[in-house]
């Protein structure tokens, strides 16, 4: 099958995926959730008032067009202003999203880079003591919560040493680096535990395979091995774990930004759903159903390409 | 090679690092929420509040160095003139005071400041195309404004240029409100940020956005607002004379130093969104900022057991500041069930609880018990007052509980303890829970995401909850108010307490002036609370704020909109102290 036409069908999944995904939110809103409009009303709420503001919301409105509203702001990506901050939502989201990506991207960049050189290497002393000391430190970091980093991490290099800003941002090329450098790190420690026990297992999956036996009785070194056959061959589940994981960036990271008062989209969303702010719910919902789906089909794109065996159809 | 990677490194970053400015007077602070924008009819919260006063501006102010706080004209030229009957408010504003320049103007320059200002600005909180968060301050007191309300809440548009009958511009520098009934507290609702004066221009150039073009009056101008993680406002060069107070009471004498004073003091204020209480603190020991309230988890650190500052601290020029709030955390009983109607069970039930305890383990024991509704600082808070009914009494407890039909708990059911979901609220509700073991009462502890509380109180789904009220103007009737049957949830009330004798005290009372015959309604009404026991008396908090020594005049207040103007930076002094941390 042609490559643009499975693109074009898979994203044409993207409406039937949506028109679920609008139907899970209208009724998680309508009827699991609180009324909003007595969180937005807060300690002085009135019957009267809550009647009128619902009246402004358009809740009073039949259930259908309700729906067909949350619909049409699917497909339109129009989706109005907040009813907390009453800031356009759009707005809110290009202007966190950018903060955010200046942590995560880098942080994500680097953290699966490392992750995979420690892994191939582990790959390369299977068994010995190398590999074991790795696997352990690994298990080490991960059993240590992730705010404990946090907090020894900006008290000791960011307070004690001054090596780097206690918390802030600066908007602008070059003047976030300062401040994104600390959480940069700190993810990196705090992703590499998991990430090189995944990726350690993907590469001995692959070393073990046949191909790497007949590679060896030919002869080759290796490096060789481990860099152009093991590492290719490994490129389908990486690829697979990397990928999915993008969409995501964008959304920030809650800890990492509240702790350093990054202004990214991580507490967006939090705030949003402690204020029932429905329409900030509903942006995030949806943009994260369409990132993911996009992101699938690049996923199953890059499969062809480092693999020429797999066939889109 | 290693050096000259590093050296190069370090030189990146610093270039990287925007320089600051040491020798202006910037002030630097922290909130610990996100500001939501710049509309006074929005500021329901106090952090959005206080960051719209330092543009905005309203009729009237506390007196910042005056306790009992009391009011003084702010945009108003005096004291406003009432009517015999209470009912009319005439006010004459002050003549020559600019609105920022804007290009929402002529030629990009601010105007002059009219009555029909406070008209406009006020017709947009009773707006219900725009639903104002504050409309409750005005809902049912001014003539004729409900029912512009009323009439445009079905319609697309709303008509300004509608006549008010008690919403008036008299001429170009006087408004007059009429009231439907005497309502004593009016004037604190022209000093809260909801009625401070917009230009209606100036809401109309910027439609929607408006929330993000604050234009006010006020001594710091801020161009743009854009929700990020910090704010940074520019003193108003035009701001108009108005000076640093020559008069304060007798606790405030030594704040006179820069008295007569052109106001704001300082040249810029950067205002930090610091949401965790690590960074603030850290930022604080390091000069970043100029006051804190002390985290919980540094309290022990720097403070001595008999509530000073330690040594350390004040070889830093760090001074402590510590402040009674107007505010009340108590245990609610919800009144619409039966069981609580039985007042022995809530004798019983306050009788168990140890505040003694509670202080020690939720407040640092820096809280002061509350022995009934009223907090000390307001008229009809009696000093020295002992609530025969608050704990910890174990014997007296279960004695009444036998009383009430319960021997030993037996008969009663298993009570639910409903409260927000975050640590210290779960922890204060299983310390409720091990108490009331002790008489043999059996609570169960639910933790709710704050929306779901709201919502359960509002539905009466709830036995008890733990919950917190803080002043929104220096009136004991704001916190009696909290018993008051009418105002039964979705209102203030959410325990749903409902006294006839009570209701009628409170009904008389919200009608009188401030008067010896008005507190002793409160007094009557406060007492009444303590022998009832409509809730559990918790406590009235304690803030504890540091304060680096470069600052000046900074005082701890339950109502800080527009104290920034006060504050001052001593320059050279910063420079000094700064080397020491």
């Amino acid at each position: 099958m042609n490559i643009y036409a499975y693109i074009v069908r898979r994203l044409l999944y993207v409406i039937p995926i949506l028109l679920g995904v609008c139907a899970i939110i209208f009724i998680l809103f309508n009827v699991v959730s609180p009324d909003p409009t007595l969180i937005m009303l807060g300690k002085h709420a009135s019957v009267e008032q809550m009647e009128s503001l619902r009246r402004e919301l358009g809740l009073d409105r039949p259930y259908y067009v309700q729906y067909l509203d949350i619909v049409k702001s699917a497909f339109t990506f129009d989706f109005g202003r907040s009813w907390s901050t009453k800031q356009e939502i759009s707005s809110m989201i290009a202007n966190g999203a950018v903060p955010s990506l200046t942590l995560t991207l880098p942080a994500f960049f680097l953290a699966t880079l490392v992750s995979i050189s420690i892994s191939l290497l582990v790959a390369f002393f299977r068994g010995k003591f190398f590999d074991k000391f790795i696997v352990f430190v690994c298990v080490a970091f991960m059993s240590i919560s992730s705010l404990a980093y946090i907090i020894f991490g900006q008290w000791f290099f960011a307070y004690k040493l001054g090596w780097f800003e206690i918390s802030g941002y600066e908007h602008g090329f070059p003047y976030f680096i300062p401040y994104v450098i600390l959480p940069i790190i700190i993810w990196i420690i705090l992703s590499v535990g998991p990430d090189v026990r995944f990726y350690r297992t993907v590469m001995l999956d692959e070393v073990y395979q046949d191909y790497v036996r007949t590679a060896k009785s030919k002869g080759l070194s290796d490096k060789i091995i481990l860099f152009k056959h093991v590492l290719k061959n490994a490129m389908i589940p990486i690829i697979t774990y990397v990928v999915i994981q993008i969409p995501f960036l964008i959304l920030g990271t809650l800890l990492l930004e509240s702790f350093f008062s990054i202004p990214g989209l991580g507490s967006m969303t939090l705030n949003a759903v402690n204020s029932l702010d429905f329409p900030v719910i509903k942006a995030v919902t949806v943009l994260s159903a369409v990132a993911y789906i996009i992101f699938s089909v690049i996923t199953d794109v890059l499969y062809t390409i480092v693999d020429p065996r797999v066939r889109l159809n | 090679m290693k050096t000259i990677y590093l050296v190069l490194l370090s030189t990146l970053l610093f270039s990287c690092t925007k320089k600051k400015d040491i020798n202006s007077k910037i002030l630097n602070l922290a909130v610990t929420a996100e500001i939501k924008g710049m509309d006074p009819i929005y500021a329901s919260d106090v952090y959005s509040g206080n960051e719209i006063a330092r543009v905005y501006e309203g009729l009237y102010e506390y007196h910042y160095l005056k306790r009992p706080y009391t009011l003084v004209p702010n945009l108003a030229e005096s004291q406003p003139e009432v009517s015999q009957d209470g009912l009319t408010y005439k006010i004459k504003i002050k003549k020559g005071v600019m609105f920022h320049d804007d290009a929402a103007f002529p030629n990009g320059k601010g105007r002059e400041l009219v009555a029909s200002d406070f008209v406009y600005s006020i017709m947009r909180l009773a707006d219900p195309k725009l639903q104002g968060l504050g409309w409750w301050v005005l809902q049912g007191k001014v003539e004729g404004l409900d029912d512009w309300r009323e009439k445009y809440s079905k319609t697309d548009k709303v008509d300004y240029n509608d006549k008010i009958e008690g919403l008036q511009a008299l001429d170009k520098y006087t408004i007059q409100f009429k009231l439907v009934k005497p309502f004593p507290q009016f004037l604190y609702s022209l000093a809260m940020p909801f009625t401070y004066v917009v230009a209606r221009e100036v809401v109309e150039k910027y439609g929607k956005e408006f929330i993000n073009h604050p234009v006010g009056t006020g001594p710091f101008i801020l161009p743009e607002f854009k929700q990020s993680n910090k704010i940074v406002y520019k003193k108003n060069p035009n701001y108009r004379k108005v000076f640093f107070p020559k008069e304060a009471s007798e606790e405030f004498e030594n704040y006179l130093v820069d008295a007569g004073k052109q106001l704001p003091l300082v040249d810029e204020i950067i205002v930090n969104i610091m949401k965790e209480e690590q960074p603030r603190w850290l930022s604080f020991s390091k000069g970043k900022l100029d006051y804190i309230s002390i985290p919980k988890d540094n309290f022990e650190s720097v403070i001595t057991p008999d509530k000073g500052l330690v040594d350390d601290f004040q070889k830093k020029g760090v001074s402590l500041i510590r402040s009674t709030g107007l505010d009340l955390a108590y245990i609610a009983f919800n009144h619409d069930l039966d069981l609580f109607k039985n007042v022995k069970l809530r004798r019983a039930l306050s009788l168990a609880y140890n505040p003694q305890a509670s202080n020690k383990l939720f407040y640092n024991d820096t809280a002061t018990p509350a022995q009934s509704i009223v907090p000390p600082g307001i008229a009809g808070h009696i000093p020295g007052l002992m609530n025969p009914y608050m704990g910890q009494n174990i014997e007296k407890a279960k004695e009444l509980l036998s009383e009430a039909g319960y021997p030993n708990g037996k008969g009663l059911p298993e009570i639910t303890y409903d409260c927000p979901a975050n640590t210290t609220s779960r922890q204060m509700g299983e310390f409720f829970k091990k108490q009331m073991a002790l008489i043999g009462v059996n609570v169960k502890v639910v933790t709710n995401p704050w929306p779901q509380l709201q919502a359960k109180i509002n539905n009466r789904q709830v036995m008890l909850f733990g919950i917190g009220w803080g002043a929104d103007y220096p009136d004991a009737e704001n916190f009696l108010q909290l018993l008051y049957g009418p105002n039964k949830s979705p209102g203030a009330n959410g325990s749903g307490y409902d006294n006839p004798i009570f209701n009628r005290l409170y009904k008389s009372a919200s009608t009188l002036q401030d008067s010896p015959e008005r507190t002793a309604l409160y007094e009557k009404m406060n007492r009444m609370a303590m022998e009832e026991v409509p809730v559990i008396f918790g406590m009235h908090r304690q803030n504890f704020i540091l304060h680096n020594g470069w600052l000046k005049n900074y005082i701890a207040s339950d109502f800080d909109w527009g104290h920034a103007k006060y504050l001052n930076v001593d320059i050279n002094k910063k420079k000094e102290l700064l080397k020491k941390l």
